[in-house]
């Protein structure tokens, strides 16, 4: 009986901690599902070098401080946030069409803003996704 | 009065010159590529001639995107003259400007604020007339600022209620020479109701300054990377008073930006912070280094 009691209190308290300490590791978050509309979306501007020049200006002012210089996820506030902002350079995001990331920096969800009031125009989210594309290991 | 017409006269003539010699382009183009209007895409903004609606003293023709809202905080410290005994002017006392405003509508902006020296609140319009295209159309961008500042000290400090009141306004124009380089010109006028006076020896009261004042203001800012950026500001009256003339305002500093915030740190002359008074009233000496360190964070909500 004594023996019994030991075991289910040792399992409580070790079940307790792994909960408690769950609150203090980031999450990859849950799927993010894009809309159809957005997932056959092509993107109407030229993947060409001024465009990934204002990309990567718009880059370093609006997305660094989460996502890191290169994208890796390793941005000086990126220990801060909730969900964790993933390695760009992956297949994780560079799988995924243009549109559906056009869809996500438009929108936000959590931690990730919504940009679409605070970037001046659409053409600005397109050249920061031919950002994005040239962060490609 | 005679000498003042002349002055504004000059100064209206400077900046009719400055801004007709971008309008001839504008025209100019215009006029021969009528036939070719049809077949090219509309004309794009240059985009962040500068990051913020100031750059240290001065309004910048930055006007941001219908439903933004900013939040201003200017700190100037006293000046720097003492030495270590008040840690450069940073124990002295200092002015304080707290600033709201909002872009009601594309290329319309609205605000107010308050001021600790005199407590002063403002209520500002900026409108922005002309933006400079990428290629072609308008090679620079013109901007109209205005304010009324009312000073709302107790009433035994004036004679009338409209002697609380000043004015300012002016019309900036800038130019994004190239990614890293931007340059700004801005003519203005300052009118104060109330102005500073004494009894001569018939018993009759003489003014020591004009009501108007007239000046001219130059910056640039040069970007050392997408997030920092050398900025600098010259001010230049133009109004000669019968006594106790302004000095000019030198000020350099620092700006960082991120994506809502704009952080200015620098060093300059004036410390009134409201432009008319910056204008009218610098006592403030470059040439013997009374120099103020101040600083202007600038944080912007979209709706």
């Amino acid at each position: 009986m004594k023996s019994r009691i030991i075991r289910i209190s040792l399992l409580f308290a070790v079940t307790a901690t792994a909960i408690s300490l769950s609150a203090f590791i980031p999450s990859q978050g849950k799927p993010w599902v894009v809309p159809e509309k957005f997932v056959k979306m092509a993107s109407p501007v030229k993947s060409d070098a001024a465009s990934v020049k204002e990309g990567k200006e718009l880059w370093a002012k609006n997305c660094q401080s989460c996502h890191g210089k290169a994208g890796l996820g390793d941005g000086s506030k990126a220990a801060q946030l909730k969900t964790e902002p993933g390695d760009f350079s992956t297949d994780l995001v560079q799988k995924q069409p243009n549109g559906a990331l056009f869809f996500k920096i438009s929108e936000g969800r959590s931690d990730m803003p919504s940009f679409k009031k605070k970037l001046e125009s659409e053409e600005d989210i397109w050249n920061l996704i031919n950002y994005i594309r040239t962060l490609k290991k | 009065m005679k000498k003042l017409s002349i002055i504004f006269r000059n100064t209206s003539i400077l900046a009719l010159v400055l801004f007709c010699s971008g309008f001839q382009q504008l025209v100019a183009q215009d006029s021969s590529a009528v036939k070719e209007v049809k077949t090219k895409p509309v004309l794009k903004p240059v985009k962040s001639t500068f990051e913020s609606n100031w750059v240290l003293d001065n309004q910048t023709v930055m006007v941001a995107k219908k439903g933004t809202f900013e939040m201003d905080i200017q700190h100037r410290f006293g000046t720097v003259n003492n030495g270590y005994s008040d840690f450069f002017g940073l124990y002295a006392p200092s002015n304080i400007r707290i600033g709201f405003s909002y872009v009601i509508k594309n290329q319309l902006q609205l605000g107010a604020g308050f001021t600790k020296e005199r407590i002063q609140w403002d209520a500002t319009v900026k409108y922005a007339i002309i933006k400079q295209k990428v290629s072609g159309g308008s090679p620079v961008s013109v901007t109209f600022f205005g304010n009324t500042v009312i000073d709302t000290r107790k009433a035994s400090n004036f004679v009338t209620f409209t002697d609380r009141i000043s004015y300012f306004s002016e019309l900036m124009i800038a130019r994004k020479i190239n990614t890293k380089f931007s340059v700004q010109v801005a003519p203005s006028i300052s009118y104060f109701n109330n102005i500073p006076g004494y009894v001569d020896i018939n018993g009759e009261i003489q003014p020591t300054m004009e009501n108007a004042h007239i000046a001219i203001a130059a910056m640039g800012k040069y970007s050392l990377t997408p997030n920092m950026a050398l900025v600098a500001n010259y001010d230049q009256p133009l109004t000669q008073h019968v006594t106790n003339n302004p000095h000019p305002n030198i000020s350099v500093g620092l700006e960082m930006t991120t994506s809502n915030h704009t952080f200015q740190v620098f060093a300059g002359n004036a410390n009134s912070i409201l432009p008319q008074n910056n204008n009218m009233y610098n006592q403030n000496d470059f040439t013997k280094g009374q120099f103020i360190i101040g600083f202007n964070i600038t944080r912007l909500w979209n709706f």
